[in-house]
């Protein structure tokens, strides 16, 4: 058994709003390792971005990551004074999001901007930094490098603008990418070619991806394990193809089964009874179990642990034990 | 649905009382409101009551702020001139209010031809210092208190209309107005029920911050002689009266000029905050 | 039989200014740009296209929203430019339109009792027990109750804003309805909810559906025939069934095989791999076939002349000059194949 890229151990962020603690990410446990794609896939609400940015320590006010460990080859992260996990950011963990006209300055040059991480990290010169700008804006497959480094963003499309932010996020050769729904504002023609592009770059490095998504085409396509998750917790984890095959979670199969496959003459499409869970005050015991259709007593009582049912494959469910 | 709106008007107390300018300012204005509305009980003397026997005294305590040159209580003048300076202050406001977000809505919604000619007069507008046009148009009417109210109000509208238009912009091809329009309400109506209620929160900041610059403006206009007649005591034509004995008697003007300043500065924190609450893109 | 025409749209075109300055000439952005087609009462014809299609202007066209700059729009037979505006008003109430994103359309300032009842009071329904009564029962026929009456939009779900702003459609009775995005922007367990309801909507009021949509599982699930939009233009129509498994038009050809499918065993099919290039800008299209650029079948033919959308039979129309001889269902068809079996059930 190989030792994890990372490792993260029970972690809890939570959120001090003026209606309440709001519990994000609530006790939440996986490893990742090197060159593999890890999913989190879930609905919204289920605290998978906050999850994200706890790994990368970005969680904005006012959420607190309030326990657990997240240990990225060998040093827990959370331990790290914020100027030492400003040498991991960029170098060792990068982080693409869903809209990435959000994520670059208005006011600066693409090239500008992909050369400013090497800088930083490395001391590079601007000149060297500047080729190297250029060097990955071809990486990411746009033509005219050179020309396009001096384009600012607003003159790019949609794509163009993600696959700059792709480039700045790998410039310094991270290990570890967090993409946070990158293909959720882009068209479809698009998500292909950046997907794919993602994929090509992390054969290429041995980069490991955890992709935050609520897609499950993109979970099918693209992932090696998957994690669901929901009201904070992670309910279902395992290989990709086992967890279509067989999935266990009574959450899991009922988000499986109302996508929308086939045709209307099929039928109705199933849906999961009830309402998305209140993150202030979540169902006591099984989080899931007041829109289970196989619910007990035990369920409304005891909150189940994440545990190995079949090999590799983990459910949260007092069902499979 | 007097529950209701008291529910409501308790709701937004507690909104303003916990952004701490709109705090600070909404204690400030309460504290102006209660001097006016309580000047018969609060001012020991009416501020016309003439006294000869004590001209010019310094502040005591009979005279809290002393006295100026025909006996008057400044403090009684001053408390009755909180009446005078909220109410010339909110007129003047309600009467920008309205010719602006009229003219405002108008272009926003329409925009082309209509839209130029409004912005083209409103420009114009906004190009005189408010003050030198209120000017020319009170020397036009003549003094007194009502024409300065009215000849700052109309040469103070372009704020409204500016923000006003931008706003409304913003909002005319949002997907709820061509809801609106697709299931065929009128201009009229859509303009009335759908722009204009979510314009509102944007109008009471700009109208809560436009009371001081209404304020100073006509006390200018007072203290310049144009406003208002002896003996009202307007805070404005007060100070312009201590003027002359500024060295013997400085808490002539002083004091009015100071109230002037809490009641301006007032209106600016409950304004900034209740901008901070209600609409934080105004925020420049 | 000949199931009769709703709405038939001919040669619509819209094109947009755009000011490139204070002397020179503007350019066009050609929205929509000579689309022509038809929709059969009690169908649902699903729309799929990309950013730069067309697909929403072609909403706002049909319901009157803009203007056109040419073409025509007959709705059972009238033809709705050509009217004026009081008569226009007429139709409006037999239109009606949900738009993706339910907390941008709806009155954040009304509650949705006043949402619902205006559609009843611009049309002249005046009697408050009337309205009233019509008011509860759309809220049922949605999936909403009384309670929910003298809330605001803040207060409510995306789910449920969107169950509003289907009452708020339907609740006059219309022929049509355009949805345009009506699920994209919902959870996964809301979006089967909400196609439910307006499939068993369909159903209860008689409705046609123009459903436009960029998600082609959904498209494919819940139309019964689809239209393919490329910059401006139309370039495939045909029943779903037939788009799917028989598809003629290169650029379907690549939508089909870029859109990701939640099955993890279709990873290693081969795909239609050669999604070229970037959306072009329908600013200046190319000359001839819209889509030559990122053709990899284009000749010569393709880069000066424009195909026509004709018919290759089984009600299946192509604007391909290469129609005939292009054999891509090996992409498409495995695929599509493969999903349908592997429902969860």
């Amino acid at each position: 058994m190989t030792e994890p890229l990372l490792r993260v151990v029970d972690l809890k962020t939570y959120y001090k709003t003026s209606a309440g603690l709001v519990r994000a990410v609530d006790g939440v446990s996986f490893e990742v390792y090197e060159d593999e794609t890890f999913c989190v896939v879930g609905e919204s609400g289920c605290g998978k971005s906050t999850l994200a940015l706890s790994i990368i320590r970005l969680v904005p006010y006012p959420g607190e990551i309030v326990d657990g460990k997240i240990i990225y080859r060998g040093i827990d992260l959370l331990k790290l004074p914020e100027s030492e996990m400003r040498k991991i950011r960029g170098k060792e963990i990068a982080m693409i999001f869903q809209n990435p006209m959000n994520s670059l300055n208005p006011v600066f040059t693409i090239g500008f901007q992909i050369a400013e991480a090497p800088i930083i990290h490395f001391n590079m010169d601007s000149k060297r930094a500047w080729r190297k700008a250029i060097e990955l804006i071809a990486k990411v497959r746009m033509s005219d490098p050179d020309v396009r480094a001096r384009n600012y963003p607003h003159e790019l499309s949609g794509g163009m603008r993600q696959r700059t932010m792709i480039a700045m996020m790998i410039s310094c050769g991270p290990k570890l990418l967090l993409a946070d729904e990158p293909t959720t504002s882009v068209d479809v023609t698009v998500q292909a070619q950046l997907l794919k592009l993602l994929m090509d770059i992390k054969k290429e490095r041995r980069m490991s991806i955890i992709l935050i998504t609520h897609n499950f085409g993109l979970v099918a396509e693209v992932c090696n394990r998957v994690a669901v998750m929901y009201a904070g917790k992670i309910v279902e984890l395992g290989p990709v193809r086992e967890i279509f095959r067989n999935p266990m979670h009574p959450y899991t199969r009922g988000l499986m089964k109302c996508l929308p496959i086939g045709t209307k003459r099929k039928g109705q499409l199933y849906t999961i009874p009830g309402q998305p869970p209140n993150l202030i005050n979540p169902p006591p015991g099984c989080r899931f179990h007041p829109r289970c259709p196989y619910r007990t007593e035990k369920c409304r009582k005891e909150d189940p642990p994440l545990t190995e049912v079949e090999p590799s494959h983990y459910v949260a469910c007092h069902l499979h034990r | 649905m007097l529950m209701d709106a008291l529910a409501r008007l308790s709701e937004w107390i507690q909104l303003i009382l916990q952004n701490k300018y709109s705090r600070a300012g909404f204690f400030i204005i309460l504290f102006i409101v209660i001097l006016a509305i309580g000047a018969p009980i609060i001012a020991p003397k009416h501020y016309a009551e003439v006294d000869l026997n004590n001209r010019l005294r310094p502040p005591s305590l009979q005279h809290l702020f002393g006295t100026d040159e025909l006996g008057r209580d400044v403090f009684s003048r001053v408390v009755y001139g909180a009446r005078i300076a909220l109410w010339v202050g909110i007129l003047v406001v309600t009467i920008e209010a309205a010719i602006g977000v009229t003219l405002g809505m108008l272009a926003g919604y329409y925009g082309g031809k209509i839209d130029k000619i409004i912005s083209a007069i409103t420009d114009m507008v906004w190009a005189f210092p408010p003050l030198v046009l209120a000017l020319g148009v009170v020397t036009l009417i003549g003094p007194g208190l009502v024409n300065v109210v009215t000849a700052v109000a109309i040469v103070s509208w372009p704020t409204f209309t500016r923000i006003v238009r931008a706003k409304v912009q913003s909002l005319v091809n949002r997907e709820f107005v061509l809801a609106a329009r697709a299931i065929g309400e009128s201009d009229l109506s859509i303009m009335l029920r759908y722009i204009l209620p979510n314009v509102v929160p944007t109008i009471i900041v700009i109208a809560t911050l436009s009371i001081p610059s209404a304020i100073l403006s006509t006390t200018a206009l007072s203290f310049l002689g144009f406003g208002a007649q002896p003996p009202t005591p307007d805070w404005g034509a007060m100070v312009s009266d201590g003027m002359s004995q500024l060295t013997r008697a400085p808490w002539i003007s002083s004091f009015p000029g100071i109230f002037i300043v809490i009641t301006c500065l007032g209106f600016n924190l409950l304004g900034d905050g209740l901008r901070d609450i209600l609409d934080p893109k105004l925020k420049m | 039989m000949m199931v009769k025409s709703l709405l038939v749209v001919e040669g619509l075109k819209k094109y947009f200014p755009v000011k490139r300055g204070f002397l020179r000439k503007p350019d066009w952005i050609r929205a929509v740009d000579g689309v022509t087609f038809q929709v059969f009462k009690g169908e649902t014809l699903g729309i799929v296209g990309e950013s730069g299609s067309g697909k929403t202007t072609l909403a706002k066209l049909i319901l009157r929203l803009i203007d056109p700059t040419e073409g025509k729009i007959y709705f059972d037979g009238v033809d709705l430019v050509s009217i004026g505006k009081k008569e226009l008003k007429k139709f409006r109430r037999r239109m009606g339109i949900v738009f993706q994103d339910p907390s941008a359309s709806l009155n954040p300032r009304m509650s949705i009792e006043e949402t619902l009842k205006r559609p009843l009071i611009v049309h002249g329904i005046k009697d408050s027990e009337e309205v009233r009564k019509m008011v509860l029962d759309i809220l049922e026929k949605v999936g909403l109750g009384k309670e929910h009456l003298k809330k605001y939009p803040h207060q409510l779900s995306g789910g449920q804003q969107q169950r509003v702003a289907i009452a708020r459609a339907i609740i006059l009775n219309p022929d049509l309805v355009i949805l345009d995005e009506p699920t994209s922007s919902l959870d996964v367990s809301i979006q089967a909810q909400i196609l439910n309801l307006l499939i068993k909507l369909q159903r209860d009021f008689n409705l046609t559906y123009i459903f436009i949509s960029h998600d082609l599982l959904t498209v494919r699930y819940i139309s019964d025939r689809i239209a393919v939009m490329y910059l401006g233009k139309l370039v495939e129509i045909a029943d779903a069934d037939e788009l799917f498994y028989n598809t003629k038009h290169p650029y379907t050809a690549t939508l089909l095989s870029a859109a990701p499918i939640p099955n993890p065993e279709i990873r290693y099919v081969k795909r239609f791999s050669f999604i070229r290039g970037e959306p072009p800008s329908p600013i200046n299209p190319p000359p001839g076939c819209r889509f030559h650029p990122r053709c990899p079948y284009a000749t010569s033919k393709c880069k000066a002349e424009e195909p026509v959308l004709r018919d290759i039979g089984r009600n299946h129309y192509v604007a391909c000059h290469r129609a005939e001889e292009l054999d891509l269902s090996e992409y498409t068809r495995s695929l599509w194949r493969i999903i349908t079996e592997s429902r969860i059930s």
